[in-house]
């Protein structure tokens, strides 16, 4: 668990980040986002303490950052940034052992850590143990990256844009595998990103900031439907909002029991969500969706009313 | 892209021809050795038509008719063979000197002098320029280039040891012979000169460099001073040198004793010290500074200390340019130590100084050479080093093993 206490950060005559207050439960995905200059990298960069707050207070599990020797704090928190910051003049599995070693595990538990690493994170062992960063692509460098920030199995995972360099079909697969790992982990992560539909498929509490302050925290879901202000309306994609929230509900939650009337051609998975539904309802010009499993069997089914007005029953 | 293409096709290798119908234009147009009956009465000129008569001329120049011919036709073959022709022509340079020599020196006057013309020195420059450009266009690796030096160095070697009595007259062996212990020292002197110098410099560098980096007042007034201390010509250095240095020698009895005087090795040490800061600081320091900062950062973030991230990350990261600050500075100093003989710090220039005062020009090319040797060595070897351990050639390498 993550504290944050009126926390102050001044650079010079400018406040960077101005009384913050922001409690992250373990096992939750918290994203910061706003527009650059916000001050969420600096909220992320003094939880390990890169940057010294100047005033309030911030807390791990219930202890303050400060009480913490300074390297020991960081090696307990995993730390992936958007460059990767991998060392180019080591191999990747010696990049991904770093703080296990730092930690001074004996060579042999590192070894195995870095293997079940690369096995989790899909970097087959023969292939790329011994390669250089530069010999990656960006999304194998990243997941590199993710891999040296749960090396030693930290509790805490600060991430800063750590998928902002890449392309966009890259980055969506990153996501994706981020969301499974965190379901099989359960890891407490602060997330810092300027795209915001990463931020509302990952995250479980979503934070904005602006001019060092935040303005609105809450579920995705929450403030997608009840924005505080304009500013956070337009940030979350103004009139596309209800797109947005379309993209992260799944269709099993508005489905129907099938009924006896003609199934529909027009099908969606139902891990789909509400947005691909509206969309195949679009494309295929029907106002009534079949919803199948993996199997491609109907499992209930989906009209464009009830998809529209579903929020109502809730 | 059109270069390659070209050299595949089948037009002419143009460098190669052209460099042949130069060392052919060199080898009938100008002289290719000087003789003189001693060391005091300049020497006449001689070409090779005039040594080796005509059909001489024509024999000696067959093997360059016959490199221009195969690069004509440049198939891989053909250059393959212009390339052994073009190697085994430089080794052979030394055993077809000895044999002008023979032919052109009277027996009868044991004090006959050889000297090198125009077209030997150019020669050995357009076959080395031939040699160059026949390893890229076959794609060979640098261990090749080594493999020929290696050769020729072994080639002209064996020349000298086996026709030593033909190259006896050699007037740069001549002025060799009798200063072959003044030689060895002054080898010797050069050397501890430069290497002091520059060990000195990349430890006092790299702390100046270090301080830079801490502060910004001291990055502009240290590279303010370096430059101003690049711009004094070596010879007003040295004279700035001379009274304080003699004052620390009369009032200072530990530095006396150490053997520091006005002029000898302590001013020339200091100067070339001096001299090689400012290449040596610059490229730490740009070295230091230019680590990428997202690296840095996350060596910070996963709990290194600052030990730890000088030494196993910064450090290695900044090595590549900081060798390449020795490389610098090291063939600079090479350069400037063959000055410091004129504050009697011994050394190479010795010799060149002497040989220029006694317009013995044999006697400067003794100096010169070595000097000359010493700078491409010293560039070739730490060129390769610094290309070794930089990680861009890490990724040909690793592409390949």
């Amino acid at each position: 668990m993550i504290e944050l206490f009126e926390v102050t950060k001044r650079f010079g005559a400018e406040t960077a980040v101005d009384g913050i207050s922001l409690r992250v439960e373990s096992g939750e995905l918290c994203a910061l986002v706003g527009t650059s200059g916000c001050g969420k990298s600096t909220t992320l960069r003094m939880i390990n303490r890169l940057i010294e707050h100047d005033g309030g207070e911030i807390h791990l599990d219930g202890r303050p950052v400060r009480e913490f020797d300074e390297q020991a704090l960081r090696r307990r928190i995993g730390y992936a940034i958007q460059s990767t910051g991998l060392f180019p003049h080591w191999t990747v599995a010696r990049n991904i052992g770093l703080v296990p070693r730092l930690l001074k595990w004996p060579a042999t538990r590192v070894r195995a850590r870095v293997e079940e690493l690369m096995a989790l994170l899909g970097l087959p062992l023969e292939q790329f143990a011994d390669k250089y960063p530069h010999q990656l692509s960006g999304g194998q460098a990243q997941r590199v990256g993710v891999a040296r920030a749960l090396a030693a199995d930290p509790d805490i995972l600060l991430m800063d844009e750590p998928f902002g360099a890449l392309d966009p079909i890259t980055r969506e697969s990153l996501q994706a595998e981020l969301r499974d790992l965190q379901a099989r982990l359960n890891k407490t992560i602060v997330f810092v990103t300027h795209d915001m539909d990463e931020a509302l498929a990952l995250a479980d509490r979503l934070v904005v900031m602006r001019a060092g302050r935040i303005v609105q925290q809450g579920t995705p879901l929450s403030l997608l439907r009840d924005p505080a202000d304009d500013f956070v309306a337009s940030l979350l994609g103004g009139e596309d909002r209800g797109l947005k929230e379309a993209a992260i509900t799944p269709v099993s939650e508005r489905m129907q029991p099938l009924s006896p009337r003609l199934l529909p051609k027009a099908r969606v998975h139902q891990s789909a969500s509400l947005r691909q539904a509206l969309s195949v309802m679009f494309r295929e010009q029907a106002d009534r969706l079949a919803v199948v499993d993996d199997e491609d069997m109907a499992v209930g089914e989906l009209s464009l009313r009830r998809l529209v007005e579903g929020r109502r029953d809730e | 892209m059109r270069v390659s293409a070209h050299a595949r096709a089948p037009g002419a290798n143009r460098v190669v021809v052209a460099l042949s119908v130069a060392a052919l234009l060199a080898l009938w147009g100008v002289a290719a050795i000087g003789v003189a009956p001693n060391r005091i009465v300049p020497g006449t000129p001689l070409k090779l038509a005039e040594v080796a008569g005509w059909y001489g001329a024509l024999l000696g120049s067959l093997p360059l008719l016959a490199l221009a011919a195969l690069a004509w036709r440049p198939e891989l073959a053909r250059l393959k063979l212009a390339l052994g022709l073009a190697l085994a022509l430089l080794m052979a340079l030394p055993a077809g000197l000895a044999l002008l020599g023979a032919l052109a020196l009277d027996p009868a006057l044991p004090q006959a002098r050889l000297g090198l013309g125009p077209a030997f020195w150019l020669l050995l420059f357009l076959l080395a320029l031939v040699l160059i450009e026949l390893r890229t266009r076959l794609w060979l690796g640098s261990l090749a280039g080594w493999g020929m030096v290696a050769a020729v160095a072994l080639a002209w070697g064996a020349t000298g040891w086996v026709l030593s009595s033909w190259l006896a007259p050699l007037a740069l062996w001549q002025e060799y012979r009798v200063r072959s212990e003044a030689f060895g020292t002054a080898v010797l002197y050069h050397l501890l000169l430069v290497g002091g110098a520059v060990g000195a410099s990349l430890v006092l560098g790299t702390a100046i460099a270090l301080a830079m980096r801490r502060s910004r007042r001291l990055e502009r007034a240290g590279f303010t001073l370096l430059n101003l201390v690049q711009t004094i010509p070596s010879l007003a250095l040295f004279g700035l040198l001379l009274a304080p240095l003699a004052w620390l020698a009369a009032n200072v009895g530990w530095l006396h004793a150490l053997g520091v005087r006005g002029i000898g090795w302590a001013p020339a040490f200091l100067a070339l010290l001096g001299y090689s800061l400012l290449p040596m600081v610059r490229n730490t320091f740009v070295a230091l500074s230019g680590v990428e900062a997202g690296v840095l950062e996350a060596a910070r973030g996963m709990g290194m200390s600052r030990a730890q991230v000088f030494w196993q990350v910064r450090l290695p990261l900044a090595l590549p340019v900081v060798l390449e600050g020795i490389r610098i500075t090291t063939v600079q100093a090479i350069g400037l130590a063959a000055v410091a003989a004129l504050v009697g710090a011994g050394g190479l220039g010795t010799f060149i100084f002497q040989g220029l005062g006694q317009a013995a020009m044999d006697l400067v090319l003794l100096g010169a050479l070595p000097i000359l040797a010493m700078a491409l060595a010293a560039d070739a070897l730490l060129g390769a080093l610094s290309r070794r351990l930089s990680p861009q050639e890490n990724r040909s390498h690793g592409g390949a093993g």
